[in-house]
């Protein structure tokens, strides 16, 4: 008998078959959506960072390769560059070597527990400045001659770097200064790396605002090189 | 309507996301649209019975 009132709301199947649509069709998706991430994540190799072929994770030898980080008007945002050729510690890193020293530094960067005051990759705390882009930050351009004249010696980036890295809490960079952490040279190295190759990492514009001053960030601008 | 894609490595989902609700709002219209039809399904077995 026909009854164009009986209600599908109260109706089992329908509900039992809407679920079974919905949990169906997520779980292809979610499935989709990993293989989808594995390209974006999956890093470059040294013959694409030789012949210009972008990656959002360059190869460990990207360390070899001057950084920048430049305004696109396409994306809205901020986008590292790899640029010419810069010795690294004073030499080129073959792909072993570069790839060696990174998993140092990252191994250092978990056994020191970075990630206790410091956000790396969005991952971690606001206690101490953002380090995903932290070979780019700005600040550095006073800190290199302030470290380099403590210790009376011209310095490179990277040199600063790691010469702060293991002796902190001779600096004042921060409000909140960095407690010494008893990092030796070599592991200083190695997390130089890793962070000047997490700098290089196309972070899709983050952290936002990067380095910028209210001044700058009202003029549209960035001081980040 | 569909701005060019600008993002490094091509994907349909990075095509989708055109702002921050594009793509959440054409996920949930594909989930939803077959419900009508399971639906529309359901209330006919309904009627028949």
């Amino acid at each position: 008998m026909a009854n164009e009132n009986v209600s599908v709301w109260t109706s089992i199947p329908f509900w039992r078959r809407s679920a079974a649509w919905v949990t169906g069709f997520a779980t292809i998706l979610l499935i989709w959506l990993t293989f989808d991430t594995i390209g974006q994540i999956s890093m470059g190799t040294d013959a694409d960072l030789k012949n210009g072929v972008t990656k959002r994770v360059p190869a460990p030898t990207v360390i070899n390769y001057k950084i920048g980080y430049e305004m696109s008007k396409k994306r809205g945002h901020e986008v590292p560059t790899i640029g010419e050729k810069q010795p690294f510690f004073g030499k080129e890193w073959s792909p072993k070597e570069a790839a060696n020293l990174l998993h140092l530094g990252k191994l250092t960067s978990q056994a020191k527990n970075c990630m206790d005051c410091h956000t790396l990759l969005g991952n971690g705390a606001y206690y101490a400045p953002d380090l995903t882009k932290a070979w780019l930050d700005p600040a550095w351009n006073s800190m290199i001659p302030m470290i380099g004249g403590m210790i009376g010696k011209e310095l490179t980036r990277e040199e600063a770097m790691a010469e702060f890295l293991q002796h902190p809490s001779r600096y004042p960079t921060h409000a909140r200064k960095m407690p010494d952490l008893g990092i030796t040279a070599r592991e200083a190295k190695g997390l130089v790396a890793f962070l000047k190759h997490m700098s290089s990492i196309d972070t899709n514009g983050f952290p936002r605002n990067f380095s910028k001053t209210v001044d700058q960030f009202k003029a549209g601008g960035t001081n980040a090189h | 309507m569909i701005e060019p894609f600008t993002d490094v490595v091509p994907s349909f989902f990075g095509m989708l996301n055109q702002g921050p609700l594009t793509l959440t709002i054409f996920l949930h219209t594909i989930i939803i649209l077959p419900m009508f039809w399971i639906y529309k399904q359901e209330k006919e077995k309904l009627n028949k019975k």
